[in-house]
């Protein structure tokens, strides 16, 4: 009863607060409510029984909802996410449009939880149109050119990626002759054309995740969102793709090296491309969005890893669950960074450029954090001798230097982020998204169910007596940029 | 006669009566005609309910009578006529209030009622007809009450229009008549059937049979706007909203496609018609409308110019659908019937609201029309999107369930249409969406009305509001039994035979 409840209440909730859009003087208290509205999610997260699913059978095609492992893990980075990104959001927005961006945050929420606790096809289908089409919303927000542009660009290549997602579902499901997202995976490896519907669930589900070549939107529509709006599409929404992946193609069911190799070839060009396209860009939103791909691109990597070898799943869903919900939160931090204002007493402005630091050096895997940990559960999963299609041997390779790109490209957020800080007081609410965001991914990640330990060892302590394949790339990454940064100052500046 | 007789008379005569009543009242008997005429919408919605019930329930209604020798007149109840005429009698309501608002203090009013009424009979008719003869009678009477609804402006370019659609529809009617005529000679007075009649034909009537077929679909398909038959219809626009919401929702292109469907299910049989090639024929016509439809309405700037190509379009989902030949596709066909209904007159009443109370005609003056009107916006937004097929919204439903028939067809071009149509509407809609919620308003308004501190009369707002209300209903609740997806898997278990 409970599980049901809270998981109706994890969408009824944002939706229901539409009604406060009624009347343009309830506005504050609507932007208030924000940070309440995915706290039944959160709950759902935290208590659901899973795999006890809620059956709708008048919505819809028939709709079933409910949580299993990894749906749990989603949601709670997710509904985690839009909470403290909403008490930020509380701090961050005048008055000006207030009652658009509620409306929007709250659509575009609604869809991004409704996905994930959805079962069956047609309710996640329609989830996720709606966490599309509402977040166009976000991205225009501001109202200038350059958003307009963004947001054109984002809705053209989203619109085709749904195109591309709904013949892939309806050929999925007519095979399953099921509406159940669990049947799917089993179908689409019995199908004498899976590479076809492959293609299209990747490609589709590969737009929102940032997949090199279907990428060109994200680091326009990114970072011209509000801040908050920011973080969620960088942290939360990009994830989206990610669990469509997950969900729907055939991994465990069998071992398509093809595959493998595709994914492998992607998420490197991701992973160390994105990065490299980053390093050109001097506005710290840009080159965190730049970062989410580059990071996304390292989970390809795994998936393409699970696609080709069904053996290896059950270790590869937890590395990549893991290293989802790390950067999940790491970003949203860095995004929620963005828009600090700096104390002008020293002592504080040090502490914050601290707080600000932590989430980036964990994002480049420094021991003792979440970054630390999905980084070795990462190179764990992609050992080499695991697999046997043709790219599986540079595997190490590109994740170390998947490393060091990350690192760099972490050294240039930090110089941007200082070129274009101001001083400044903050509002109250800043402060608390902002700390509650940090709060999460340095602590309360490692409270989440099933991160806790690996192979009977608490992460924490693995990631300390593993510490030097952690530190190197670092080291490296940081002497470049100190060479890069002395090189720069004797040519003067104006090199950006 | 006993009540299952008269059941389809009265709900019929409801609507005949308000005509006669509504004729001989004075122009200035406001108040009292429109009394008159939301009783009998009323009164009609709740016969066709009954109804409903009734032939849910597995009772028959129906009444039979000769007219001439060989030729009967027949009204009959089955689930197919309570799918049509449930979404025209629900429609008529809806619009009766909304013309009610939109008609306020101008001049003709008793003419265009009366003929309103009549247009809604016909409609009623057109469901119930129970063999081609009554068909084509009642196919007839709305060509010839909707011609004073399309020149009710009586301006130059109204006249022109009405010229345009009557040569339209008379010839298609006359075309109609010839292949009713020709099929008469050729096996006498056919009433509709489930699976047709030529089941086991004799092998010499194959060739006249896919003649007369063709005849018939040209005759059907000038009302249905079949390409190349469409001409009539974008020019049409000129009608007042609620004759265009009408016409492009309920009484017009849907008796058109509603005629294709009682001749290919129940005159001459799914199966006899996909064995005489037919259907692959009809379905090919059927797909190069929907996408001429959708390529021509990405090129207007009018805003019902481009609703109207739309519809264009979306009319030939329903062909296509049957020419999938299986239970799935032909559902999908079936039920865009109604979802296509439902979202068009959706978006010609919003279009009506911008026109009647902002004075906006053209789409580049939309900017910044959500803030001014956001219900209507609302509205015009959940039934754009409908159109686009986004779930979880009732044009998404038919392009499923479209999709998943295809593909048990093993016809997997049609995917692609239905992709590439979806294209094209997302192309055409969202710019629409665009300019009204997020474009910044540059010059006042053209004529604007003020009403207080609602948007827009109320009668002008509710109307787009429930059938707005409808079509996120008739997707998000389309496995509940009486959601137009349920009723039409009814008629396929019962009448489609598959």
């Amino acid at each position: 009863m409970i599980t049901a409840s809270l998981l109706l209440m994890t969408v009824v909730l944002p939706l229901g607060s539409l009604l406060l859009a009624f009347r343009q003087r309830w506005q504050k208290v609507y932007l208030y409510s924000l940070p309440l509205l995915p706290v039944p999610a959160l709950l759902a997260g935290l208590n659901a029984e899973l795999q006890n699913w809620l059956e709708l059978p008048w919505l819809l095609l028939d709709g079933t909802w409910g949580l299993d492992d990894l749906r749990q893990s989603f949601l709670l980075l997710t509904s985690a996410l839009w909470a403290t990104a909403g008490i930020y959001a509380i701090g961050y927005l005048n008055t000006r449009k207030l009652r658009a961006f509620c409306v929007f945050w709250a659509l575009t929420l609604t869809g991004n939880l409704g996905l994930i606790i959805s079962v069956d096809l047609a309710s996640f289908y329609s989830f996720f149109a709606l966490m599309t089409f509402a977040a166009y919303g976000l991205v225009v927000h501001e109202g200038t050119a350059e958003a307009n542009r963004a947001g054109r660009v984002y809705l053209t290549i989203a619109v085709a990626g749904e195109m591309a997602l709904l013949t892939g579902l309806l050929m999925a499901a007519q095979h399953a002759d099921s509406i159940l997202l669990t049947e799917l995976p089993g179908a689409i490896a019995n199908y004498d054309r899976s590479w076809l519907i492959i293609g299209l669930l990747v490609s589709g589900f590969g737009v929102k995740a940032g997949l090199p070549f279907l990428h060109f939107w994200l680091p326009l529509a990114h970072p011209v969102a509000p801040t908050p709006a920011s973080a969620v599409l960088s942290g939360a929404m990009i994830k989206a793709g990610l669990l469509g992946w997950l969900v729907t193609l055939p991994i465990g069911e069998l071992s398509l090296p093809g595959w493998g190799n595709t994914l492998v070839v992607l998420g490197a060009t991701g992973a160390i491309g994105g990065a490299m396209l980053g390093m050109m860009h001097i506005r710290p939103k840009t080159i965190l969005a730049y970062s989410s791909i580059s990071q996304m691109g390292l989970i390809t990597l795994m998936v393409g890893a699970a696609m080709a070898n069904a053996a290896q799943t059950a270790t590869l869903l937890t590395a990549i669950t893991l290293y989802a919900l790390h950067h999940g939160l790491a970003k949203g931090c860095l995004f929620l960074s963005t828009a600090i204002k700096m104390p002008a007493e020293r002592r504080s402005r040090r502490l914050v450029w601290l707080l600000i630091g932590v989430p980036g050096l964990s994002l480049a895997g420094l021991p003792l954090t979440s970054g630390a940990a999905a980084k070795l559960a990462m190179k764990d999963a992609l050992k080499p001798e695991q697999y046997d299609f043709t790219l599986a041997e540079h595997l190490p390779l590109i994740m170390s230097a998947g490393a060091v790109a990350t690192m760099l490209l972490i050294w240039r957020f930090f110089w941007a982020l200082h070129q274009s800080v101001r001083t400044g007081p903050n509002h109250r609410c800043t402060w608390l998204g902002w700390l509650f965001a940090t709060g999460c991914s340095l602590v309360a990640v490692w409270f989440l169910p099933g991160v806790w330990t690996h192979s009977g060892q608490p992460w924490f302590v693995l990631t300390a007596s593993e510490g030097w394949s952690l530190i190197w790339p670092i080291l490296i990454a940081t002497a470049m940029s100190i060479g890069w940064w002395i090189a720069r100052g004797r040519k003067g500046s104006g090199v950006d | 006669m006993t009540a299952t007789a008269l059941l389809p008379v009265f709900a019929l005569m409801t609507s005949l009566t308000a005509a006669v009543i509504i004729f001989a009242l004075p122009e200035q008997k406001h108040r009292l005609r429109t009394f008159v005429n939301l009783t009998a919408a009323i009164l009609k919605l709740l016969l066709v309910g009954l109804m409903i019930r009734g032939v849910f329930q597995g009772k028959a209604y129906g009444i039979a009578f000769p007219m001439i020798p060989g030729v009967e007149f027949v009204l009959r109840a089955d689930a197919l006529a309570m799918l049509f005429a449930g979404l025209s009698a629900a429609l008529w309501l809806l619009t009766t209030v909304y013309s009610v608002g939109y008609l306020e203090n101008s001049p003709n009013r008793s003419r265009f009622f009366g003929f309103f009424s009549l247009c809604v009979a016909s409609t009623l008719g057109i469901a119930l007809a129970g063999n081609l003869f009554t068909f084509f009678l009642f196919y007839e009477m709305l060509t010839l009450s909707t011609y004073p609804l399309v020149v009710h402006r009586g301006t130059e370019q109204a006249l022109r229009a009405g010229r345009t659609y009557i040569i339209y529809t008379l010839a298609g009617g006359a075309v109609l008549l010839f292949g009713i005529a020709s099929l008469h000679v050729l096996s006498g007075d056919l009433p509709f059937r489930p699976g047709g009649h030529f089941a086991d034909m004799a092998p010499d009537l194959q060739m006249p049979l896919t003649i007369v077929f063709v005849v018939l679909i040209a005759g059907l398909g000038v009302k249905a706007a079949i390409v190349p038959l469409h001409g009539w219809l974008p020019v049409a626009m000129v009608a007042p909203a609620p004759v265009s919401a009408l016409l492009h929702a309920v009484a017009v292109v849907k008796a058109g496609a509603f005629g294709i469907v009682r001749v290919v299910f129940e005159i001459y049989g799914l199966e006899t018609a996909g064995a005489l090639g037919l259907l692959s024929g009809l379905a090919a016509i059927a797909a190069f409308t929907i996408l001429y439809g959708s390529v021509m309405a990405l090129y207007q700037s009018d805003l019902k110019r481009r609703l109207a190509f739309s519809t264009v379009s979306q009319v030939s989902y329903i062909i296509l659908g049957l020419c999938l030949a299986g239970p799935v596709g032909v559902a999908g066909g079936l039920v865009h019937l109604v979802h296509q209904g439902v979202m068009k007159i959706t978006l010609f009443f919003c279009a009506g609201n911008y026109a009647e109370t902002l004075g906006l005609h053209r789409i580049d003056e939309l900017d910044g029309a959500g803030r001014r009107m956001p219900g209507t916006s609302v509205a015009f937004t959940l039934a754009a999107f409908g159109m686009i097929g986004t779930p979880p919204l009732a044009g998404f439903i038919t392009k499923w369930t479209m999709g998943t028939g295809a593909l048990a067809a093993g016809m997997d071009w049609v995917i692609a249409v239905l992709v590439v149509s979806s294209l094209l509407n997302a192309a055409y809609f969202l710019p629409v969406l665009r300019r009204i919620w997020f474009g910044e308003q540059k010059d006042p308004w053209r004529e604007e009305r003020q009403w207080g501190r609602s948007e827009t009369s109320a009668w002008l707002l509710w109307p787009p509001l429930v059938t707005a209300g409808f079509l996120l209903l008739a997707g998000l609740l389309a496995s509940a039994p009486f959601s137009p997806l349920g009723w039409v898997e009814l008629i396929i278990t019962r009448e489609v035979n598959l």
